[in-house]
């Protein structure tokens, strides 16, 4: 983190031009590197390729609106920004190419073993087991973490101290969360009738 | 083995206590909270300048309660001992949780020396302009210029208490002068004060820092009181090493014996926990028979 990569090159400032251009070429810089990277962009290395008063979030805000009417957005996903293709055209990104690769490949209970240590992270095989009342194969939480969506976080203060098992970064950008408080909480599930009410 | 500095009882004595018409007083306007929260800093303020306060094992502390209050307001359901359990337990290369990262920055912001780098590790969502700016360029007040803070961190975005919070008790330690942050307000405040503005909201920062005084300045006569205790029991401790034992539980809020093994054995670290528990130095703060964790 926080190297600093200097670009003795790059004209941040900009003093030469009018205000109005100002603003729309650093829109544009910031438009290049989000294009650029296949991962969330934070707000400090989007600041340095703008002027040092600038908001990066002003900025971001009226690219979002300059992509109105395009088939790709800016989103804020895991503390930072990407571009990405809206949904609408997924058919279409599919129909024409091969993006089989990138696919998570999870089946159902894998969705809902991920689903739950989403929820009740930090947690133990032993803790998912409680849930589901039956056991989770290694081979799910080992395909689970060499997709990058959970990692080992601390050990348990219990016997043998299991590994527990977090979510990740991708695991964000993979769901397109801003962060995990934007789970869907007990009362929006039970409005998409996907939870009963009073209880589980 | 240092010799004894003093009489600790007597340099307890002279610590600066709040007076009793700060701590009794019931204020309504805005004027009148000022005022007490005023007194109340003061004496605060020649507190945490006092050698007999274990200084660190008090930020340490302070920033357990402060992120345990944080998580509450993220609305997470850990508290201080689940907090206390990820930091011991995580090991290098495994991801903290989600409230256990949060418990990571407010220990980091407390101990890492006041600097806008320092403070970025703490702040990530934040570029170091925006934390020099806050830090330099506020006006007024301390606590003024901690409410200017807090709104205009959580007006852009809602959810970050963490980061609101962080900011404010520093932009608090850089008015008073201090070279480090203390984790005050952010146990003081709830998610509805959060949510205001203008001189409610300055009312309510008054009243937080009114209240976290209250709690900071007792609470550092009571560390006072076990660090000289832990040191008067000092002399008597043979094991090799514990001299440096004692001078890491006078800067932690918690320590696992095994963090002693750099220096002892295993056997002899939780030898060394027991004996201090028993001289009635440290406590053990789990209540569980493994994976204890002691603290002064």
């Amino acid at each position: 983190m926080a190297r600093d990569r200097t670009e003795p090159d790059l004209d941040r400032e900009l003093a030469d031009l009018p205000p109005e251009l100002r603003w729309h070429e650093w829109m544009r810089r910031i438009e290049a590197v989000l294009f650029a990277s296949a991962s969330p962009v934070p707000r400090e290395d989007l600041a340095r390729v703008v002027g040092q008063g600038a908001s990066v979030d002003l900025l971001v805000a009226d690219l979002a609106e300059d992509l109105g009417g395009r088939s790709f957005e800016v989103t804020r996903v895991a503390g930072g920004w990407m571009l990405r293709s809206r949904a609408a055209y997924a058919p279409a990104i599919r129909a024409a190419a091969d993006v089989g690769g990138q696919d998570l490949d999870l089946n159902e209970f894998d969705i809902a073993v991920l689903a739950a240590i989403a929820y009740h992270q930090p947690v133990t095989r032993d803790g998912l087991k409680e849930i589901f009342g039956k056991e989770i194969s290694r081979d799910l939480i080992g395909r689970l973490n060499a997709q990058g969506l959970i990692a080992t976080g601390p050990r348990s203060p219990s016997r043998g101290a299991p590994y527990t098992f977090v979510t990740t970064e991708r695991f964000l950008v993979a769901f397109g969360l801003e962060s995990l408080r934007d789970l869907p909480d007990r009362e929006q599930m039970e409005d998409a009738g996907l939870a009963s009410p009073g209880g589980s | 083995m240092k010799p004894e500095r003093g009489s600790p009882i007597i340099d307890l004595e002279t610590l600066p206590r709040i007076p009793s018409w700060v701590t009794s007083a019931r204020a309504e306007t805005l004027e009148d909270v000022a005022f007490l929260t005023g007194a109340a800093l003061a004496v605060l303020h020649l507190v945490v300048s006092r050698g007999e306060v274990p200084q660190p094992l008090l930020r340490d502390r302070l920033a357990l309660r402060a992120a345990e209050a944080c998580v509450a307001l993220a609305g997470r359901p850990e508290r201080a001992a689940d907090l206390r359990d990820e930091v011991h337990l995580l090991r290098p290369g495994d991801l903290p949780g989600p409230a256990g990262a949060i418990c990571q920055r407010w220990r980091q912001a407390a101990a890492r020396p006041m600097t806008p780098e320092g403070l970025h590790r703490a702040l990530p969502d934040l570029t170091r302009a925006q934390i020099v700016f806050w830090l330099e360029e506020g006006q007024g007040g301390p606590v003024d210029r901690m409410a200017q803070v807090l709104e205009a961190v959580l007006a852009e975005d809602p959810r970050a208490e963490a980061t609101a919070l962080i900011l404010a008790d520093a932009t608090l330690a850089r008015v008073m002068g201090w070279n480090r942050l203390l984790p005050l307000f952010a146990a003081h405040l709830t998610m509805r004060d959060l949510r205001k503005t203008g001189d409610e909201l300055r009312r309510a920062c008054h009243r937080a820092v009114l209240a976290s005084c209250r709690e900071a300045v007792p609470l550092a006569h009571d560390l006072a009181r076990r660090a000289a205790k832990l040191q008067s029991v000092a002399p008597k401790l043979r094991a090799k090493g514990a001299g440096k034992a004692v001078e890491i539980f006078l800067s932690r809020d918690a320590v696992a014996p095994s963090e002693f093994t750099a220096f002892m054995s295993d056997r002899a670290a939780r030898r060394l926990c027991d004996r201090l528990v028993t001289l009635g130095a440290v406590r053990e703060l789990t209540g569980r028979d493994t994976f204890r964790l002691y603290g002064v």
